[in-house]
């Protein structure tokens, strides 16, 4: 019983294809995670990594408390299932299941003379197993005389014997008939609730995904695209591809401009004449820039979400015609599809095709009918990113601000600005990151509503009047209550660009990595004697260091043995991790930021901008010692984070 | 309709006997020469033309001989040598092709393809090119005329990996997953070898048994130049070659008919024996259902 890490896990082939990328994630001990993206989305090769089939590149995967990147797959203590079984095929079923146990080394004692286990107590094992999956009449049997379904069994079977703290599971169902796969889905389920451990499953079906996950993964590219339950992930999508990827029918996904007027924020479709108007209270999260009415997003709302019950059509806040093209029935429902455009034909995905879910339908083909939408449930996305920009969890606080006298304006709010942030008398955009914003402070506030979003809490803030968002740590009561900024991180802009920026989170430097013989004095059989010996060094902006073993030996195995040396390294760290010291990486102090409470001096390092906290004042040439051991080396060329 | 069905079936018949015909003329053309060794082995009348296909006067003379007279060839020495070393190089050979082949299939190195493609276009040069060269080889390490035998065996032996390609082809059609699923369930590399990949390889291992036993079992180039001069090394091909000689052929050519016979006698019948294995051997990447 065992949760897992991945931390920054990449694979990348010889060739340089990179088929996992940046994976990084928790898994809670007992959860049922499933990975789930189109073929070639990395799911796989994810998983073959965990279960040790396939080498980590680079990055830290840990089972438990023990790191297994080196580990054999029989030492890491779990048990896969394959998608074609792979049942030993000249072997009974009895056979299959007590393999593995047969090989199995246990402590030697006086029931275990030989170290291994004792006949009798694999078969106990063998029986409770196939009791647990209803084979025990098959045991005698050879793969070959059973069907897909009690195969499969028999695989799961040959997995639950080992008892493993991790289940991993590659497409189980994929090999079986609709039917089955139905019944071995709550069969499965059944068995992680009963064996009370972590399971991981593959599959590209997100109807699997979606029906046995505690949380999922959805992959795509070798990138992560979004981890979260179900419901969120169904509810919430991050991107577009998430939003396409889990539910059926497809959601349906239409371009457009969005307009803030007032209170309200009117949605032109392209294609279609019909103007929705959304009160503006629905889109707070929206990012502000999108309400301009030109910038082309990307608006997406779920077949259920359209109807055309005459009922919700009298009530609806917002309405479009549609031309119907044709109907699919599914029997319960009917699918109708259509175009909000009505030239288009509503057979090929496009940016005006729509897909209506409805209970039963009269409408027949060339019809034009007029469909409710629920504008509680739009989806919006940028168009070239593809990210939603009606986050679930805002990144920003956009407001608009004035400065004046050295102090910030904020509509009854006034801000007194530290020396750092300095600019021009005038009116500007202000943008304060959602976890720029702290609870206690001198600004009051009240607190709207407050909600759990991944661990985070979400507090919306009525600010003099505007809404405002912070996101913290612990829960925050509704109620009045005050609030700070975190300057440092607030940027202000004109039309003209961004007049000042915010102070960088993370410190960049550039190096690489080489090797040099050097020649030591070692003392052997009591003489003093000259030994050469191959040393890694670090080349960090422009100084050396000794690479600390950990950096050079995984850069060795990330990169092979010809690569890892000369190829452009950055080094990230955070500006409390430099200190100035009498040697060191050669800097030069442009200025020095006074946040107030905090000082940084602000230094080029080979053309690198870098901020480093300092006490007083600092100037002129300088050398900075970082601290090697809290450094993120990332290898430029093939963008692979190596620690 | 009907008629183009039927002129359809009618076609068929036609072709088929063509067919059959064809098929019932080139067997008649193979089986023609054993037919007519089996006849003068059984054939009283002493000498070497005959003007009869069937022997005038029936005996079982020449077989006996055969075992019973040793001088001046004996026979049975000749036999017991190519038994000996056949067996020694099927074994060997087996072995060393089963794990060349399950290497080549399952592990990745550097300079797996340049190897394979290197081991394929060696074994297009036929063997008796470098026959000089290994004969002073040989030669060299003392393995000609007296020990002929262990000569014979390392030439034999020698260039055995370069058969690899059907086994491995027959080996890539065992899924990856079995020996992924036993290296999860604890086995090591070897115990995957030799608990999951050989139970599941038996027609491909009595394929190769077969091959490695029939190359050496009628070898004549090799065997002549290596164990010349010495009789008692002699393997049956370069006995009954010599039992032909312009002095001995007349009187001879009756009892080599009969030892041809039981020449081919073991390889008929292991090959009976596991033709099932054979069949399959040869066509296991192709039609595994």
């Amino acid at each position: 019983m065992a949760g897992l890490t991945f931390k920054h896990i990449y694979k990348v082939y010889p060739n340089g294809t990179k088929a996992v990328n940046d994976f990084n994630m928790n898994v809670e001990d007992k959860e049922f995670i499933v990975f789930v993206g189109p073929s070639g989305c990395g799911k796989s090769t994810t998983l073959r990594m965990v279960a040790g089939l396939e080498d980590i590149s680079a990055g830290e995967l840990t089972i438990g408390d023990l790191v297994v990147n080196d580990v054999e797959p029989k030492d890491r203590d779990i048990a896969m299932v394959f998608q074609n079984y792979a049942l030993y095929p000249h072997m009974t079923v009895y056979d299959n299941i007590a393999f593995g146990l047969r090989l199995r080394k246990v402590p030697r004692d006086e029931l275990h003379k030989n170290g291994k286990m004792t006949r009798e107590e694999i078969h106990a094992k063998v029986t409770e197993a196939a009791e647990i999956l209803g084979i025990t009449e098959y045991l005698g049997k050879k793969p070959k005389e059973m069907s897909g379904g009690q195969r499969q069994r028999v695989s799961l079977g040959r997995a639950i014997v080992r008892e493993p703290k991790v289940m991993l599971l590659d497409e189980p169902l994929s090999n079986l008939d609709a039917k089955l796969r139905t019944q071995m889905r709550s069969e499965i389920s059944k068995l992680h609730k009963k064996l009370n451990t972590t399971f991981i499953y593959v599959t590209h079906d997100q109807v699997e995904a979606m029906t046995m996950g505690t949380r999922i993964v959805v992959m795509k590219d070798g990138y992560i695209q979004q981890i979260d339950t179900p419901k969120n992930l169904y509810n919430y999508p991050g991107n577009k591809f998430v939003a396409g990827f889990i539910g059926t029918p497809q959601m349906n996904f239409f371009t457009g401009t969005l307009k803030k007027l007032g209170e309200n924020v009117e949605i032109c479709l392209a294609g279609s004449s019909s103007v929705i108007t959304v009160p503006y209270s629905k889109l707070y999260k929206v990012v502000p820039t999108y309400l301009d009415g030109k910038t082309t997003v990307c608006i997406g709302l779920r077949a259920e979400d359209i109807s055309i019950d005459p009922e919700k059509i009298s009530n609806a806040e917002a309405l479009i015609k549609v031309k119907v093209s044709h109907k699919e029935e599914l029997g319960n429902q009917t699918l109708i599809y259509g175009d909000i455009n009505m030239e288009g034909d509503g057979y090929g995905e496009s940016g005006t095709r729509v897909i209506i879910q409805a209970d039963e339908a009269e409408a027949e083909s060339g019809d034009i009918i007029v469909a409710a939408l629920n504008v509680d449930k739009l989806h919006l996305f940028d168009v070239e990113t593809e990210r939603s920009i009606l986050p679930r969890l805002p990144e920003y606080n956009y407001l608009d601000c004035k400065v004046a006298g050295g102090k910030l304006l904020l509509q009854g709010v006034s801000i007194s600005l530290p020396p750092a942030i300095s600019c021009a008398d005038g009116e500007y955009r202000l943008l304060v990151p959602t976890d720029a914003v702290k609870i206690g402070g001198d600004i009051e506030a009240e607190a709207i509503s407050s909600e759990k979003i991944n661990g985070k809490n979400l507090v919306s803030l009525n600010v003099e009047g505007r809404r405002m968002f912070a996101v913290s740590k612990e829960e925050v009561p509704c109620g009045k209550l005050n609030i700070s900024f975190d300057l440092k991180k607030i940027s202000l802009s004109n039309d003209s660009g961004i007049v000042v920026a915010a102070m960088p989170e993370k410190v960049c430097m550039e190096g690489y990595m080489y090797k040099e013989k050097v020649k030591e004095t070692a003392e052997r059989n009591g003489k003093q004697k000259t030994v050469t010996r191959i040393a890694f060094f670090l080349n960090i902006g422009g100084a050396v260091f000794p690479a600390p073993d950990k950096i050079s030996a995984k850069l060795i195995s990330a990169m092979g043995v010809k690569k890892a040396f000369g190829g452009k390294l950055r080094y990230e760290c955070s500006p409390y991790d430099l200190t100035f010291a009498e040697s060191g990486i050669p800097a030069e102090v442009l200025y020095v930021a006074d946040y107030g409470a905090e000082k940084f001096a602000v230094c080029n390092i080979c053309g690198n901008t870098a901020y480093v906290r300092c006490d007083g004042d600092v100037s002129g040439n300088v050398y900075l010692m970082p601290n090697i051991d809290a450094l993120s080396v990332i290898q430029s060329e093939m963008d692979i984070r190596i620690i | 309709m009907a008629k183009k069905l039927r002129s359809k079936k009618g076609a068929e018949r036609l072709s088929n006997a063509i067919i059959y015909v064809i098929l019932v003329i080139i067997s008649f053309i193979w089986l023609v020469p054993f037919a007519y060794m089996l006849m003068q082995s059984f054939r009283g009348e002493i000498g070497l033309a005959t003007s009869s296909f069937f022997p005038r006067k029936w005996t079982f003379d020449n077989y006996i001989k055969l075992f019973t007279e040793t001088k001046p060839f004996n026979f049975l020495k000749w036999y017991g040598t190519t038994l000996i070393i056949a067996v020694v190089v099927t074994v060997i050979q087996t072995v060393i092709v089963l794990v060349t082949s399950y290497a080549l299939s399952r592990l990745r190195f550097k300079m797996r393809k340049p190897l394979m493609n290197l081991m394929l276009v060696l074994g297009m040069f036929p063997g008796f090119m470098s026959m000089t060269a290994l004969y002073f080889l040989l030669k060299l390490m003392n393995l000609t005329q007296d020990f002929g035998i262990v000569g014979l065996i390392f030439v034999y032996v020698g260039s055995s990996c370069m058969g690899y390609y059907v086994c491995k082809g027959f080996f890539d059609t065992i899924p990856r997953s079995l020996d992924e699923a036993a290296r999860i369930d604890g086995a090591s590399r070897r115990m995957v070898f030799f608990k999951i990949i050989l139970p599941l390889a038996k027609p491909i291992i009595i394929y190769t048994v077969l091959t490695s036993f029939l190359a050496p079992w009628g070898e004549y180039m090799f065997a002549s130049l290596i164990t010349l001069g010495n009789q008692n090394n002699w393997n049956v091909a370069v006995g009954l070659k010599e039992m032909l000689q312009r002095e001995t052929a007349a009187e001879y050519f009756t009892r080599f008919c009969a030892a041809a016979v039981i020449v081919s006698i073991v390889p008929t019948g292991l090959f009976f024996m596991l033709q099932r294995y054979y069949v399959e051997g040869v066509t296991g990447g192709s039609v595994k259902g």
